[in-house]
């Protein structure tokens, strides 16, 4: 095997493109619904009481706990039992990526809650500023300026997770690049392109988190 | 708050205020969300009760895993087994490379950073089918599925692993590399016996949260058919056409796996004295 054919790579653009429309898809959507999600675990576990905190801490512990793929693949073989209908792939995929970036993103939350001084409420509280605004005006904007780093780690994980709805027969990038290279058997060069793709938009995420790192970590000191 | 104006606030000294303040914003919310969240779970609860069907679930037969528990077994034993050994190899290969980041070459740095820069940022499931199918192609040697497995797991691990150890062995203390200057201990003796016991022991918490999900990317090697849990579950599923039984075990069996898995790693960090 000498001659590397990245003309192959070329010639199925117009596929790998429908590829990754369903990626970028699979991405927007599990991480607006895990937002949510991940928000409403997070208060759950920050304001509840006995019962709610351990379900919450529960719900982040299994899903957590539980791989990508066997979890898309339970989902969509237990369709029937949770809905009556069988999901086509692409929505077990979506439930399944969702509620992984749930619990991913409720972690995230609830450590940016919890690393703003306590002082710092507890200072509002005694000039009497009015909860609500202790909350969006004290907590929150630290919380946030704490979390971006996670927060974009969540994201980069989120894409090299949808890659996995592949397994499930989801046509996003890696099925394209799969399904094409089957047939031409340019495995080499359409998996490094394919990797090449995702390593560009996954770098330049990891600087930016590196850099904001640094920066947070300079401001502390 | 009437009554409290009384109270000479702006004249009080802090002592004599702080330990009156001691329920805070969260659990003075705690209180009033109280019944709230009792109702909420309640809601949920019927919610999925609704949800479900209950004469599909009464026809499932939990019996076929009884049936394939030996397979079973074996197969978490393998995931095990694939895991620890990527991660051990990925610790040694990637404890080198954070060493190797330390030397003062230019383009040696340049080249390692690149190694782990794209080892972290590409999907698992793109290098496993880059290793498995790209580098027999490249190299002219074909490997197992196991073997591809392997390698793809262990390499990035390494990457993953590098990262964590140069951070490692940035925060060793500064008196602790002056001390070795000092002493002109041999290369040797710093790395082996300064340097890195400091550096591992920094290392051990963020090593669990990495183990658990190398072990997670594990399951995904079912993508190759190399034998660990995944796999066989999928075969067995295909043989008796009970997926949703398999896969619920199955789901179980990692979460075990994780669970005991972080509880060691944790026991471990209590041990080294990483955390107190």
């Amino acid at each position: 095997m000498n001659s590397f054919d990245f003309s192959e790579v070329l010639r199925s653009l117009p596929e790998l493109w429908v590829g990754l429309q369903y990626t970028l898809l699979l991405v927007f959507v599990s991480l607006a619904c895990g937002t949510v999600i991940g928000l409403l675990v997070c208060l759950g576990r920050l304001l509840g009481r006995g019962l709610l905190v351990r379900l919450c801490a529960g719900y982040t512990m299994i899903f957590r706990g539980i791989p990508d793929v066997v979890l898309m693949f339970w989902i969509y073989y237990c369709g029937p039992l949770l809905g009556g209908v069988r999901p086509s792939s692409l929505v077990a995929a979506l439930v399944a990526m969702s509620l992984y970036v749930g619990a991913l993103l409720s972690e995230v939350f609830r450590g940016g809650i919890l690393a703003v001084p306590k002082g710092q409420a507890e200072a509002a509280r005694s000039l009497g500023v009015p909860e609500f605004w202790v909350w969006t005006s004290v907590i929150l904007p630290q919380a946030f300026r704490v979390v971006i780093p996670a927060l974009i780690g969540v994201i980069a994980l989120t894409v090299k997770v949808s890659g996995i709805a592949s397994t499930i027969g989801v046509t996003e990038l890696v099925y394209q690049a799969n399904v094409i290279a089957g047939e031409s058997y340019r495995y080499f060069e359409l998996f490094t392109a394919v990797g090449l793709f995702y390593f560009m938009i996954l770098f330049p995420m990891s600087m930016i988190a590196k850099s904001y790192e640094r920066k947070l970590a300079t401001r502390q000191r | 708050m009437e009554t409290s104006s009384a109270f000479p606030r702006g004249e009080a000294s802090v002592a004599e205020i702080a330990p009156r303040q001691e329920t805070s914003v969260l659990q003075r919310l705690k209180q009033s969300l109280d019944i709230g969240s009792v109702l909420l779970i309640v809601a949920v609860a019927v919610g999925i009760y609704n949800f479900i069907d209950w004469s599909q679930v009464g026809s499932l037969d939990f019996g076929i895993v009884v049936k394939f528990w030996r397979p079973l077994a074996i197969a978490a034993g393998m995931t095990i087994a694939i895991t620890a050994t990527a991660f051990m190899l990925g610790l040694l290969l990637g404890v080198c490379l954070a060493v190797l980041l330390e030397l003062p070459i230019g383009p040696l740095r340049y080249l390692i950073n690149a190694y782990i820069e794209l080892w972290r940022n590409t999907p698992l499931i793109v290098q496993l089918f880059w290793v498995h199918f790209g580098l027999p192609v490249l190299t002219g040697i074909s490997t197992t599925a196991l073997q591809s497995g392997l390698i793809a797991l262990t390499l990035q691990s390494s990457a993953y692993l590098a990262d964590i150890a140069r951070a490692g062995i940035q925060a060793v203390p500064k008196g602790q590399w002056d001390a070795v200057k000092a002493l002109s201990l041999p290369a040797r003796t710093k790395w082996l016996e300064v340097i890195l016991p400091q550096a591992l022991k920094i290392m051990i918490p963020p090593l669990g949260n990495l183990a658990v999900s190398f072990l997670n990317g594990s399951a995904l090697l079912g993508v190759l058919s190399v034998g660990e849990l995944m796999t066989v579950a999928a075969k067995i599923s295909d043989y008796t056409s009970k997926p949703v039984e398999i896969m619920t075990v199955v789901a179980l069996l990692y979460l075990a796996i994780n669970l005991i898995t972080t509880h060691l790693t944790g026991r471990l960090e209590r041990f080294s004295g990483s955390r107190p």
